[in-house]
C-alpha cells in the first residue's frame, strides 16, 4: 500500500462529496414521502407541517402497488431461470469448445443489449397485435427473458470456461455417468456463476420499464411502470416519493448480495489456481 | 459435420432464441416504416409516405438532433470522468476500496428512481435553489426542469453511466502489467510520454467500448427525458412512444425507430474512429 | 401431471370461449340485476381518481355483492387504443369503459360498443348520451362532467386583478413574466387554454360560425412573441405540482381534479379556481360496454348505478364533478354559477384539434 497525504485528502474529500450526493436527494425522497396527508406540505414552508407513515399504508391500501409488486416479483425470478436454462448450452459452447465463427456468434448474442429498449418494445408489442395474442403477462415473460439472455450467456460461458478438465476427465475415468460427471465436476465450479446470472436477470427484470410498460399498456402493472404513472401522467410528489423508495429499497439489498456473489465467483477462488 | 449439428443445437436456445426474437422485431420495424403491416388499414402496400409524414417535420428533427446531443455529451463526459478516475486507483490506498464501492452505487437505483430523486433536489423550491438563494449565489430561483441545454439529462446520464465506464476502463487500466510500465520508466519515459505510449494503446478498445454502450443507451433514453427532461422536446424514443400510444401511428413510429437506430449506428461508427484517431496522433507525437 | 394440465387448459379454453348468449334488451331489470349477481365482478377501465373510485364504488359492492376491478389504466388514449385492437377479440378483458366524450369522433361506436344502452337504464329520461359536443347514439351515456379553469395561488394573487380577457392576460404576462405555466399534452387543461386563447386571437365567439380552418399565424405569433414569459409544463398534474410548490402562480387546471388534490392535502386549500370570461372548454365523459365484455349484465348494472341520481350527488361531494343526472344535487362545486357561462365547447367553433398540433409544431418546437 502507497500512503500519500494527497490520495487521503483526495480520496476523503470525495467520499465527503459522494456521502451528500446521495444522501441528499433520498433524504428529501423521504421526507416527501412522510408528509402526512391531513396536511399539504407547499410554497412557502420549507419543512413539512406534519410527519407521518399514513401515506405509505395509504398508497398499499388504494393503489394496485401490491398487484404491481405482485408482478414484478413473480416475473422476476421465472425470467431467472428461463434465461439461465436457456443460457446454459450456448455457456457451455462458448466456454469449452472451439468451433468456426465463435466469436462472431458471441457478438451476435449481445444484440439485445445495443438495441434501444423502445424500439424492442414497440416492435414486440406489434407483433404481438398481429397474431393475435393479448396475454400480457407470459409476452413480457418471453420478452424479458431474450432481452437479459446475453448477461447470462456471459456470465455462465466464463463459469464454463473455469472448469477444469482434469477433473472431468478424472470424474469419467472412475466411470461415473454423465449426470454424477457434472454432478463433481461442473456443479460446484457453476454454482456461483448460476447464482450470479439468476441474480442480475432478477434484477435488470424488476427494474425493465420500456417493454413492460408498452406491451403491458394501459393496466398491466409493474412496479417501475406504477411508478412512471405517479413520475409522469399523475405526478404528485408525494406518493411518487413512496412508490419509489419502495422500488430502490429492495433493489439495494439484491445488489449488495449479488456483489458478495460476484466476488466469490472470482476465477482464482474458484479454479484454486490463484 | 457431426459436430456441426451438435453446436448448432447447443447455440439453439440461446443465440438462436436471441437472434430470432430480435430478428423478428427488428424487420417488423423495418417492414413497419416503409408502410407494411398499416394497422389503421388506410393502406398496406410499400410507400414512402410515412417516412414523408414524419420526416417534415420540426419535432422530429428536433429530437433527433436532441438525442444526438445528449447522448454524445453523456458518453463524453462519462469517459472522461471515468477514466483518470481509473487511473488513479489503479494501485489500492487508503480509502480506495470504499470510493470504488461508491463509485457503483448508481448501479443500484434505476434510472426512474434517480431522475425523480433528481426532480426533486432541482425543482423551484428544492433543495438546490433553496440553497444557493440561501447563500447568496443566485439571486433568485432559477427553472431548472425547464433548462433548454439538458444539463440535468446529461448528468443523469452520466451519473448512471458512469459506473459501467468506470468497470470496463478499471478493467483495462489494470490488466496493464506493471512490469511493462516499469520498463518504461527505466527506459526514461516520463509521466505523459508511457500515459500515451502504453496506458492509452492499451485501453482504446475499453474505452471505445465505454462510449459506444453509453452513446447508444443515451440516444434510446425515455425515462430520463419524460420525468426530467424539458417538456418542449422529445427524445427519440419519447416521440417514438407519444406516436405509437397517443396517435396510434406506428408506422410513424417505426420510421422514428429506424432513424434511432441509424443514429445509434452513426455515433457507435463516429466515436469508434474518433478515439482511434486520437490515440495514432498522439502516439505518433515525438 | 399431463391429465392435469389438460384439463386445466381445458377449463381455461371454455371459460376464455364465447361470451354467455343472453341479450340484455330482452331481459326485465330484474332479470338483468340476477345475472349482474350471478357474474358476480366486473372490470371497470378508467384513466383517472383510480384509487378514489376504488373508494367510491365500495356502496355498489355491499349493494349487490359484486366486485369492482379498477386497474391503473396509463392514461385515456391507451385504454381507447386497447378497446379498438382487442375490437376482433371474442371475449376482452374490459365490462365497462370510460372515455372522454371526444373519443366518440375517433370510433365506429356501432361496430365496436354494445346497445344502445341508454334507453335500458331505469333513470334513462335523466340521462344524457350527448358529451363534448359528440353524440354517442346511445352506446355511450355521460356519467361525469368536468370543467377546465384557471387555477391560481391565493396566497400571493388578489382575485380583483385575475386576467378576465385576452387584454387582460396580456398585460397580466408582461407584469407577472414566467408565472403562467401550461401544458400542451399529457391532459387536456393546457390545450384548452392553448385553443381559447387562440379563439380570441382570432377574434371567433362561442356563437360564431367556422367552416374552413382560419390561417393560425396570428396565434403561433401571439406565443411566440411571449416565449420567454411562460413555461411549459409536463402534464395536468405537474402543473399543479409547481404551482403548490411556488413556481407559477397561474396555471390551467381541471376543476375535478383540483378539488380531489385539494381533499387529500396534495394541494394546499389556498390553491383557488376560476373559470376566465375568455373561455374554458368543458368536458363530460361517457361510460361504454364493448362488444365483447364478458360480463355485459354487470356492466349494465354497474353503468345504471352510476348515473343514478344518488351516486351523482355523492361523485359531485366528492369530486366536485358536475353531475350528469339532472336530479342530482351539484352543490359542491369550487366556482360560483354564474362562471359556467364562461364554459365553452371543445368541437367548435373551432376544434382544438385544428389548433394544437399546430401549436406544438409552430410553437413548442420554434
Amino acid at each position: 500500500m502507497r500512503k500519500s497525504p494527497f490520495n487521503t485528502i483526495l480520496s476523503g474529500l470525495l467520499i465527503a462529496v459522494m456521502t451528500v450526493w446521495l444522501a441528499v436527494p433520498f433524504g428529501m425522497a423521504l421526507l416527501w414521502s412522510l408528509v402526512d396527508p391531513s396536511q399539504a406540505w407547499s410554497y412557502p414552508d420549507i419543512l413539512p407541517p406534519k410527519l407521518s407513515f399514513e401515506r405509505w399504508s395509504l398508497m398499499w391500501d388504494s393503489t394496485s402497488l401490491p398487484i404491481a409488486m405482485f408482478n414484478s416479483y413473480s416475473l422476476a425470478p421465472m425470467a431467472g431461470v428461463g434465461a439461465v436454462l436457456l443460457a446454459m448450452p450456448t455457456a457451455y459452447a462458448f466456454g469449452r469448445l472451439e468451433f468456426k465463427g465463435k466469436a462472431v456468434w458471441q457478438t451476435l448474442v449481445l444484440v439485445p443489449l445495443i438495441m434501444p429498449g423502445f424500439v424492442t418494445a414497440i416492435f414486440f408489442a406489434s407483433l404481438l397485435f398481429s397474431m393475435g395474442f393479448f396475454a400480457r403477462y407470459p409476452a413480457i415473460l418471453v420478452g424479458h427473458v431474450v432481452m437479459l439472455l446475453p448477461y447470462a450467456v456471459r456470465i455462465l460461458s466464463v463459469s464454463f470456461s473455469l472448469v477444469r478438465q482434469d477433473v472431468v476427465n478424472a470424474a469419467r475415468d472412475l466411470g461415473a455417468s454423465p449426470i454424477s460427471v457434472f454432478r463433481v465436476a461442473y456443479l460446484p465450479v457453476l454454482k456461483p456463476g448460476i447464482f450470479a446470472a439468476f441474480l442480475i436477470v432478477f434484477i435488470l427484470s424488476i427494474e425493465e420499464f420500456a417493454l413492460a410498460f408498452v406491451v403491458g399498456s394501459p393496466d398491466f402493472t409493474t412496479i417501475p411502470t406504477i411508478l412512471y404513472s405517479y413520475l409522469g401522467y399523475n405526478f404528485i410528489r408525494p406518493n411518487a416519493a413512496v412508490v419509489a423508495l419502495i422500488l430502490v429499497v429492495p433493489n439495494v439489498i439484491l445488489m449488495l448480495i449479488l456483489e458478495r456473489l460476484l466476488q466469490s465467483a472470482n476465477p482464482a477462488g474458484i479454479s484454486g489456481k490463484g | 459435420m457431426r459436430n456441426a449439428i451438435r453446436i448448432g443445437l447447443l447455440l439453439a436456445p440461446g443465440v438462436g432464441l436471441v437472434l430470432a426474437f430480435m430478428g423478428a422485431v427488428l424487420y417488423r420495424a423495418v417492414a413497419q416504416a416503409f408502410g407494411l403491416y398499416d394497422f389503421s388499414g388506410t393502406s398496406d402496400g410499400l410507400s414512402l409516405a410515412h417516412w414523408q409524414d414524419v420526416l417534415t417535420t420540426k419535432r422530429f428533427w428536433r429530437a433527433f438532433q436532441w438525442s444526438a446531443y445528449i447522448a454524445a455529451s453523456s458518453a463524453v463526459i462519462a469517459v472522461a470522468l471515468a477514466y483518470p478516475i481509473a487511473l488513479w486507483l489503479r494501485k489500492p490506498f487508503r480509502g480506495s476500496l470504499i470510493l470504488s464501492a461508491m463509485l457503483k452505487a448508481p448501479l443500484l437505483v434505476p434510472g426512474l428512481v434517480a431522475a425523480f430523486l433528481l426532480v426533486n433536489v432541482i425543482s423551484y423550491h428544492g433543495f438546490v435553489n433553496e440553497f444557493l438563494v440561501w447563500a447568496g449565489v443566485w439571486a433568485e430561483p432559477r427553472r431548472m426542469q425547464n433548462d433548454s441545454n439538458g444539463f440535468a439529462i446529461i448528468g443523469l446520464q452520466v451519473w448512471k453511466q458512469m459506473p459501467f465506464a468506470f468497470l470496463l476502463l478499471s478493467g483495462a487500466v489494470q490488466a496493464i502489467p506493471d512490469p511493462v510500465l516499469n520498463a518504461a520508466q527505466d527506459l526514461g519515459a516520463g509521466k505523459f510520454a508511457r500515459f500515451r505510449k502504453i496506458i492509452l494503446p492499451l485501453t482504446t478498445k475499453a474505452m471505445q467500448a465505454a462510449l459506444v454502450l453509453i452513446f447508444i443507451g443515451a440516444a434510446g433514453d425515455f425515462s430520463f427525458q419524460t420525468v426530467a427532461g424539458p417538456p418542449s422536446v422529445n427524445s427519440m424514443a419519447s416521440y417514438m412512444a407519444s406516436l405509437q400510444g397517443s396517435e396510434g401511428d406506428w408506422n410513424g413510429a417505426a420510421v422514428v425507430a429506424v432513424m434511432l437506430m441509424a443514429l445509434s449506428l452513426f455515433g457507435a461508427i463516429g466515436l469508434t474512429a474518433l478515439v482511434q484517431l486520437i490515440t495514432r496522433t498522439l502516439g505518433r507525437l515525438a | 401431471m399431463l391429465r392435469k394440465l389438460m384439463t386445466t387448459t381445458l377449463a381455461c379454453a371454455l371459460m376464455a370461449g364465447p361470451a354467455i348468449a343472453y341479450d340484455l334488451t330482452e331481459m326485465s331489470w330484474d332479470e338483468i340485476v340476477d345475472e349482474a349477481k350471478a357474474e358476480g365482478e366486473l372490470t371497470w377501465y378508467v384513466w383517472y381518481f383510480q384509487p378514489e373510485f376504488r373508494q367510491a364504488v365500495k356502496p355498489f359492492e355491499e349493494q349487490y355483492g359484486i366486485i369492482v376491478n379498477i386497474p391503473d389504466v396509463s392514461s385515456g388514449d391507451d385504454a381507447l387504443n386497447k378497446v379498438l385492437a382487442e375490437a376482433g377479440r371474442e371475449t376482452g378483458d374490459i365490462d365497462i369503459i370510460a372515455l372522454g366524450g371526444q373519443a366518440g369522433n375517433r370510433i365506429d361506436v356501432e361496430a365496436v360498443f354494445l346497445g344502445p344502452i341508454l334507453p335500458l337504464l331505469p333513470e334513462a329520461d335523466r340521462l344524457s348520451d350527448e358529451a363534448e359536443g359528440v353524440n354517442w347514439q346511445g352506446y355511450g351515456v355521460k356519467y361525469w362532467g368536468n370543467q377546465t379553469g384557471m387555477a391560481y395561488d391565493a396566497n400571493r394573487v388578489d382575485p380583483e386583478t385575475l386576467p378576465q380577457t385576452l387584454a387582460d392576460l396580456e398585460a397580466w404576462i408582461e407584469a407577472n413574466p414566467y408565472q403562467l405555466g401550461f401544458n400542451y399534452e399529457n391532459g387536456g387543461s393546457g390545450p384548452s387554454f392553448i385553443h381559447n386563447v387562440a379563439r380570441n386571437v382570432l377574434g371567433i365567439t362561442p356563437d360564431s360560425v367556422v367552416d374552413e380552418v382560419p390561417d393560425l399565424v396570428s396565434v403561433y405569433d401571439w406565443f411566440n412573441s411571449r416565449e420567454d414569459k411562460f413555461g411549459i409544463t409536463a402534464s395536468n398534474a405537474d402543473s399543479l405540482t409547481r404551482l403548490n410548490s411556488g413556481e407559477f402562480l397561474i396555471v390551467p387546471a381541471w376543476e375535478d381534479m383540483l378539488f380531489g388534490l385539494i381533499r387529500k392535502n396534495e394541494v394546499g386549500d389556498h390553491i383557488e379556481f376560476y373559470i376566465p370570461e375568455w373561455g374554458m372548454n368543458g368536458g363530460g365523459n361517457v361510460i361504454a360496454i364493448p362488444k365483447n365484455a364478458p360480463r355485459k349484465a354487470a356492466a349494465l348494472l354497474f353503468a345504471a348505478w352510476l348515473t343514478s341520481a344518488e351516486t351523482q350527488t355523492a361523485l359531485n361531494g366528492v369530486f366536485g364533478s358536475a353531475p350528469a343526472n339532472t336530479a342530482a344535487d351539484d352543490s359542491n362545486a369550487l366556482v360560483p354559477n354564474d362562471q359556467r357561462a364562461n364554459s365553452r365547447v371543445w368541437s367548435a367553433p373551432l376544434s382544438d384539434r385544428d389548433v394544437v398540433p399546430g401549436f406544438i409544431e409552430n410553437v413548442v418546437q420554434d
